[in-house]
């Protein structure tokens, strides 16, 4: 299995190219629900993950609380009260998503030469805290799909193998490995 | 006499007391435990051990408070958390 790598501050993460294509469907389809769809997608219609993230997809001319579970994940309101949070959302939402975005644009051009040279490779000099990010956005949309709780791990391992959800919970438990492995070199 | 004390209960202390703003953590089951920790070292330069006390409260509580201050000083730092994918809120701080 790949894994990142750090020989003094340099960082790097071999990729086969099977997960190298996983994470740039994914990054790309969180870039187009933060709104940024502009650029030459990975993934076609028949992918099984392309229908992860692309439900509710709008690109409201106001800002609005997000009606889409994902983006209230990652974009929250920092108030409980709902006119606090909405005053608050409408001056920094669009610093905030713009981070992520262009968080989740420097991972996606560093897999883009793996995955255009269509075998698998090696993201030599990666940005580890970007990285570290940008799993973490991964991990959390993915994870209010799945309706992630304390229990799911257990709940993975008891789904058959035929079940169209196992395999999207096991990238979401295969970003968590990867994450830990880089906090674990971050540590070090 | 009665009429202090009808004037005495229709205030509401709260609005007295100048108190300060604080930002909370909530817990969540998806950040990692060591990623929380990481994330309280990198924004407010806690001691490891500061961190790691304050994510098990979290972990353990549902919640912390981490920093506190005024308002746009939490507001600034419940963003930073929100960049970093934690969920946070601000609030009036609880204790008077």
């Amino acid at each position: 299995m790949s894994e990142f790598t750090r020989d003094q501050n340099i960082y790097s993460l071999d990729l086969s190219i099977d997960e190298a294509h996983i994470l740039i469907n994914l990054v790309e389809q969180l870039l187009e629900l933060l709104g940024e769809g502009d650029f030459h997608h990975h993934y076609d219609e028949s992918d099984p993950f392309a229908q992860l993230m692309s439900q509710l997809k709008a690109a409201p001319e106001e800002i609005v609380t997000p009606e889409d579970p994902v983006l209230l994940r990652l974009l929250p309101n920092a108030y409980s009260d709902p006119e606090a949070a909405a005053d608050f959302r409408r001056y920094t939402e669009p610093t905030l998503r713009g981070k992520k975005q262009r968080t989740l644009q420097m991972v996606r051009q560093a897999l883009e030469i793996i995955v255009d040279d269509d075998r698998s490779g090696v993201v030599e000099d990666l940005d580890s805290e970007i990285w570290l990010m940008a799993i973490n956005d991964l991990r959390l949309a993915l994870s209010i799909r799945l309706e992630i709780d304390p229990n799911s791990f257990d709940h993975f391992e008891a789904l058959s193998d035929s079940d169209p959800q196992k395999p999207i919970y096991a990238v979401y438990f295969w970003l968590g490995w990867l994450q830990a492995n880089l906090l674990n070199l971050m540590a070090g | 006499m009665a009429t202090d004390t009808l004037i005495e209960s229709d205030l509401d202390i709260s609005q007295l007391v100048d108190r300060p703003w604080v930002t909370i953590v909530w817990d969540d089951p998806v950040n990692l435990m060591s990623y929380v920790t990481y994330v309280f070292i990198k924004l407010f330069e806690f001691s490891p051990a500061k961190a790691n006390e304050l994510m098990m409260q979290v972990h353990t509580e549902g919640r912390a408070a981490v920093s506190q201050g005024s308002r746009e000083e939490m507001e600034r730092d419940v963003q930073r958390l929100h960049e970093h994918g934690l969920w946070a809120t601000l609030q009036r701080d609880d204790k008077i």
